[in-house]
């Protein structure tokens, strides 16, 4: 018995993964490739290339990097609409005359300082000073605007050609891929690997599940959620790197409804809004859809009216689809 | 006025009612009396409209009359008082007393023809004070039973069940109302009245009838002169005889908890016990005796003040905190008050196990890790083969079915899931286990296992605080016992020195054997 | 100094209290500002004629928020002009991209008896009521840019010509693709907000200018006059489209991310036409090294000339130079081309985006 029970058990570990990471994100590989055959349909040529793909890529990168922070905030039962403005404020802040005076360097350290500064206000906040999430975070949006606003006297300041290293993320290409692509894989990886394979993800996935049940099982639930939120922060202020490089600016106006594009990447991707369940996997998929919807609508030349009618659409397929196969699933 | 034959109610694994008959003659005070889980509540909901009888009738007045809804239940005249008031916090009283038949014409609500109306039924209730406009959610309990009554009246009820309606009382406000029970029944309204107060009983009841395991025992007692202690044997000697497994062999160890005074403002007061190493206590009492509060306070998961030593080690000092406010209770309890228990080598499963211990969507190995992750991590890095193989060992040794580790938790029975939770606390040796309700939900076979496990941790030297609201399970399992009478402890003893018959008549009478 | 501010910029940056960063972001870009914006763009007052002191007039002033250069421009040369004449007592209104606050706000300029108002309002149609308004409570409007369709609502206009401009543009690409001798050249369009009427007008002007020339636009899109959105279209449409002989962008701002976009891309084999005229475009222009090789001005010093309309107005002037007593009642800017022939002369006049 205790032999059976033991090969029993073990079988579905070396399996069970691949398995259920397959099935959940089936939908998301069929959307994908859906698009994918649209485009070789509708450009071929202009489509199917290498650069092309590199050019998603880039597009991508930056949203990218802020998604993996709000999959995590997501995951653990909240939302955090102010990873835009926070951005903005971030290449605001790391592009001031002051700021650029240090160098490429401080630059960037400046950008992820601010972010994640405005990302632990923000968990404060929710964790300890028990602002429900949305209204946390919408405040710190507005406030963040404002504050960028201020810093930049509503300018565009220019990345000086003395730091133009900030600028070579995306121009400087290793084996054909910008350095900004590399940057926006390796926080993928990261992310995943936080989430997967340490105490944080795991406690992450408890905390929005079941916050009674971690609490009572010992989690410190208050504060991993303010880390939640500073974590979410210091995606902005990687993000807001990426910006300077790829617009070689800092801008008050960066960043514009960038919440709204994470959240629905993450919503594509399967993450419930409630907390407890979703991958990171799932919402770099998300996000890979839109972004190559934009893509194939400039490529066939139809304007953004059109593209946003699709992306609504998108959204509202792919949460049924999810739903369906969530009921598949549940015994 | 009516009658209920034969009822019958199954639900999936358990016949709640079992052939549940029920005469209420109009006018009349008709107490309902039953161990927790004997079918009381059941019958209100069938009565209530909220659940559909398998078998049996229900006759009003002479007319077959089965409430297939609740609105179906209002339209006969039967309104129910429930004890989790369902008020709506957000409205007026007058909005809370006409919901759902609103004072209206075209749609267009008309408040001062409300307020006027309910002003009317709430001094019909003697609480003239009780602004019709007034949000229910800023009025005293006392207050909100009077509105939720108030509602009862204005549909023009001819039978009012009353579900515990003085448990949120206090002793003037249950002259109160009993005054209006009076007043309805000089009417001509019957009451079904749920308590599990004898003096009460004794004073507001007409006649009796007991449940026992979803039947009904005995019928129309006279409510004055049954002696307490023929009640309470009908109510015990239940049918189903559990599996105990035998107590310690050796005597406990030295002492792991240790509780001075231990007080919380309207749950419990003054509670001093002790835990000691392989013995496993006991806590006896009603639903609102505070058993629940108790273990809560003691794991830090709630603000109480006194004093809580683990391991002779104090707890929660009176530090900085306490200090500054003196009167109020200790807010250092609130302050990783959980985290610093379970560091110490506290573990409690919960009484509501789905909300406040699984994660449901999670495996079975995430879930028994949860407790002491930092157990397989090096610098947060999860060593998750270790997690796996240490989970398993767990899931075995607890006899977890189905022996799949990767399996969520959802799709396990509840007596597996109550294993999944104990098991979450054998890892990283706890001294101190608190079990809320552990049999909830749970079959009979697989109590009888659980059980088993319980007393086998004990035997390991794990100290055990156990809360059970069925009684001969308290008895059954626990070396010594506390029996909680609303808020106190009253009695503390020996289990083997008490039985079933003594700790109800304790609980019911409010005094000490 | 610089030191000074440097540090305190950076030193604010882990956490600190609002008040600090405010003091931050209000010293950091001292130094960037100082040498270029100083001095608003508007001639000496010459000797005699309309410059001459009058009788003290109040001008209020009503403007969108500035999220954007050209905007930040407008109220910038609106402020430098009316500094220039002691006859003028200024009186801006709080800035907003809300209509129903810039209502509001005008309101308050009519309530406080004003002698002329100016305004750029967020939306002619919309605030064309509260114009009206002011008019018949006996106060001059003197309407900025964005159109009022009522006549009535304003005593003259000044603004661009948006048509034009994209007629400026399509002669300067049309042109110079004729004398390459190019056939069926690919000729590309970055637009602004497309639903704003001004966009559509620009687009027409280009598309009625290359017509002359028989050319056509091959693709366009729009973005949304900031600089993320100028980089994310210009990306995609250098995929959609290998070879470009013309580019045109319609406004400045946008065009640092679209240049950013070309440079990232590594293209050079087309021309690129700006819009708007930034500082920025000017100096790019000037280097001789980048694709942007004009731009087509719609320039924010028109916003110092309403205000000298407006003083003029409420004097009960005319225009020196002109034979009539007053001031006309509309006056269309001409949308010039700055090539690197003529940059040196309209540098002062750039904008900092």
């Amino acid at each position: 018995m205790a032999e059976a029970g033991r090969t029993v058990a073990e079988a579905p570990v070396t399996t069970a993964a691949p398995r259920s990471f397959e099935l959940r994100h089936l939908g998301l590989f069929v959307a994908l490739a859906l698009l994918v055959g649209v485009g070789l349909v509708t450009r071929p040529a202009a489509f199917a290339t290498a650069d092309n793909l590199v050019s998603i890529l880039s597009l991508a990168a930056t949203i990218g990097v802020i998604t993996v922070g709000a999959t995590f905030v997501i995951i653990g039962g909240g939302i955090d609409l102010s990873v835009g403005a926070v951005m903005a404020l971030a290449s605001v802040w790391a592009t001031t005359v002051a700021t650029q005076e240090f160098g490429p360097v401080v630059m960037a350290i400046c950008a992820i300082l601010v972010g994640t500064g405005a990302g632990l206000v923000s968990g404060l906040l929710v964790a300890y000073g028990r602002l429900v999430p949305f209204i946390a975070t919408l405040a710190m949006l507005v406030a963040a605007r404002g504050l960028a606003q201020r810093m930049s006297d509503r300018r565009t300041q220019l990345v000086r050609p003395d730091n133009q290293a900030i600028v070579d993320l995306a121009t400087t290409r290793v084996l054909g891929v910008p350095l900004l692509v590399y940057v926006f894989a390796l926080v993928v990886v990261l992310g995943w690997v936080l989430l997967n394979r340490t105490t944080f993800g795991r406690r992450t996935y408890a905390v929005g599940g079941n916050p009674e049940a971690a609490r009572l099982a010992g989690i410190d639930v208050r504060r991993h959620t303010m880390l939640l939120y500073a974590l979410s922060g210091l995606c902005c202020g990687i993000a807001a790197i990426l910006i300077m490089a790829r617009t070689t600016t800092g801008s008050s106006t960066h960043g514009d409804l960038y919440e709204l594009d994470a959240i629905a990447a993450v919503i594509i991707g399967g993450t419930l809004l409630t907390g407890g369940r979703g991958t990171i996997v799932g919402s770099i998929l998300g996000l890979l859809i839109f972004t190559i919807i934009t893509n194939l609508f400039i490529l066939n030349g139809l304007n953004t009216s059109d593209q946003l009618i699709a992306k609504g659409l998108i959204i509202v397929v792919a949460v049924l689809l999810q739903r369906r196969n969530l009921k598949e699933r549940t015994p | 006025m009516l009658v209920m034959r034969g009822i019958v109610k199954q639900f999936p694994g358990v016949r709640a009612l079992d052939g549940v008959d029920l005469d209420v003659r109009a006018g009349e005070v008709h107490c309902l009396l039953g161990q927790n889980g004997a079918g009381k509540s059941t019958l209100i909901k069938v009565l209530a409209g909220a659940h559909r009888p398998d078998e049996g009738t229900i006759e009003l007045n002479g007319v077959p009359a089965a409430p297939a809804s609740p609105v179906d239940a209002i339209r006969l005249g039967i309104a129910t008082i429930y004890q989790e008031l369902d008020l709506v916090d957000g409205l007026t009283v007058a909005d809370n007393i006409f919901l759902g038949h609103e004072h209206a014409r075209l749609g267009f609500t008309d408040r001062r023809a409300a307020n006027r109306a309910a002003g009317e039924v709430l001094a019909r209730l003697g609480h003239p004070e009780i602004r019709p406009s007034a949000e229910v959610g800023r009025l005293p309990p006392a207050a909100k039973q009077i509105v939720s009554m108030a509602r009862a009246l204005s549909r023009e009820a001819r039978l009012i069940v009353m579900d515990e309606p003085s448990a949120a009382l206090a002793h003037d406000e249950v002259a109160n109302l009993f005054r209006i029970i009076r007043d309805l029944t000089a009417r001509g309204v019957a009451v079904v009245y749920i308590s599990h107060r004898m003096e009460e009983i004794r004073e507001i009841g007409d006649r009796v009838t007991v449940l026992k395991d979803g039947r009904t025992i005995a019928v129309g007692l006279p409510a004055r002169d049954t002696p307490t202690s023929e009640i309470v044997s009908l109510m015990t000697g239940r049918d189903v005889e559990y599996v105990f497994p035998p107590r310690a062999s050796r005597p406990p160890g030295e002492e792991v908890l240790r509780v001075e005074g231990l007080s919380a403002p309207g749950a419990f007061a003054g509670v001093s016990f002790s835990v000691r190493a392989g013995e496993i206590v006991g806590l006896a009492g009603l639903v609102g005796s505070g058993r629940s509060e108790i273990l809560e306070a003691v794991y830090g998961a709630r603000r109480a003040t006194g004093q809580v030593l683990v391991g002779g080690r104090q707890v929660r000092r009176a530090g900085l905190l306490q200090s500054v406010r003196r009167d109020g209770p200790l807010r250092a309890l609130r302050r990783g008050g959980v985290v610093e228990s379970v560091r110490l080598g506290m573990g409690l499963a919960p009484e509501e196990r789905k909300a406040q211990a699984l994660l449901l969507d999670q495996s079975v190995t995430a879930n028994i890790t949860l407790g002491g992750l930092s157990g397989f991590a090096r610098l947060g890095w999860l060593d998750r083969a270790r997690e796996r193989a240490e989970a398993t060992r767990l899931a075995e040794a607890l006899d977890i079915r189905p022996r799949d580790p990767e399996r969520p938790v959802k799709t396990l029975s509840g007596g597996n899931q109550q294993k999944a939770v104990l098991a979450r606390w054998l890892l990283g040796g706890r001294r101190l286990l608190l079990l809320d309700e552990p049999t909830r939900g749970v079959d009979v076979g697989a109590r009888a296992e659980l059980y088993t496990v319980i007393r086998r941790l004990a035997e390991d030297g794990i100290g055990v605080l156990l809360v059970s609201s069925e009684v001969p399970e308290v008895l059954g399992l626990a070396d010594r016992v506390l029996v909680l009478r609303e808020g106190t402890v009253i009695h503390q003893g020996d289990a083997r020195d008490l039985d079933e018959h003594r700790v109800l008549d304790m609980i019911m009478n409010g005094r000490a054997a | 100094m610089t030191d000074k501010v440097a540090r305190r910029g950076f030193l604010v940056g882990g956490l600190g209290g609002a008040a600090l960063l405010a003091a931050a972001g209000c010293t950091s870009n001292e130094p960037s500002a100082a040498p270029s914006a100083g001095a608003a763009p508007a001639p000496a007052p010459s000797a005699g004629g309309n410059d001459q002191p009058g009788t003290k007039v109040t001008i209020g002033f009503s403007a969108p928020a500035a999220d954007h250069g050209w905007i930040a421009a407008i109220a910038k040369n609106a402020e430098a002009a009316a500094k220039q004449y002691p006859d003028i007592d200024f009186k801006p209104v709080e800035p907003t991209n809300d209509i129903n606050q810039q209502i509001s706000a005008v309101e308050s300029l009519v309530a406080a008896k004003v002698a002329a108002l100016v305004i750029l309002p967020n939306d002619g149609q919309q605030l064309n009521q509260v114009a009206l308004q002011a008019t018949q409570a006996g106060i001059p409007v003197v309407n900025l840019d964005r159109v009022f369709p009522d006549k009535l609502a304003y005593r003259t206009w000044i603004g661009g010509d948006n048509y034009g401009m994209g007629v400026a543009a399509g002669h300067y690409i049309g042109k110079k693709l004729k004398d390459k001798g190019v056939t069926n050249p690919v000729i590309v369009e970055i637009q602004g907000i497309a639903t704003l009427p001004l966009t559509q007008d620009r687009s027409k002007g280009f598309a009625d200018a290359l017509k002359t020339y028989g050319f056509s636009v091959t693709a366009k899109q729009d973005a949304k006059f900031t600089v993320e959105t100028g980089n994310q279209v210009a990306t995609s449409l250098l995929q959609a489209h290998k070879k470009i002989d013309a580019l045109w962008n319609h406004d400045d701002d946008q065009g640092i991310g679209v240049l950013a976009a070309i440079k990232e891309a590594g293209r050079k084999e087309f021309f690129m036409v700006g819009g708007a005229g930034s500082l920025n475009a000017m100096k790019e222009i000037q280097s001789g090294s980048s694709v942007l090789e004009a731009t087509v001005t719609y320039s924010p010093t028109m916003a110092s000339s309403a205000i000298k309309l407006a003083r003029l107005i409420a004097q009960g002037k005319g225009m020196s130079d002109l034979v009539e007593n007053q001031v006309p009642q509309s006056i269309t800017l001409a949308s010039e081309t700055i090539t690197k022939e003529n940059v040196e002369k309209y540098l002062p006049l750039g904008f900092e985006s």
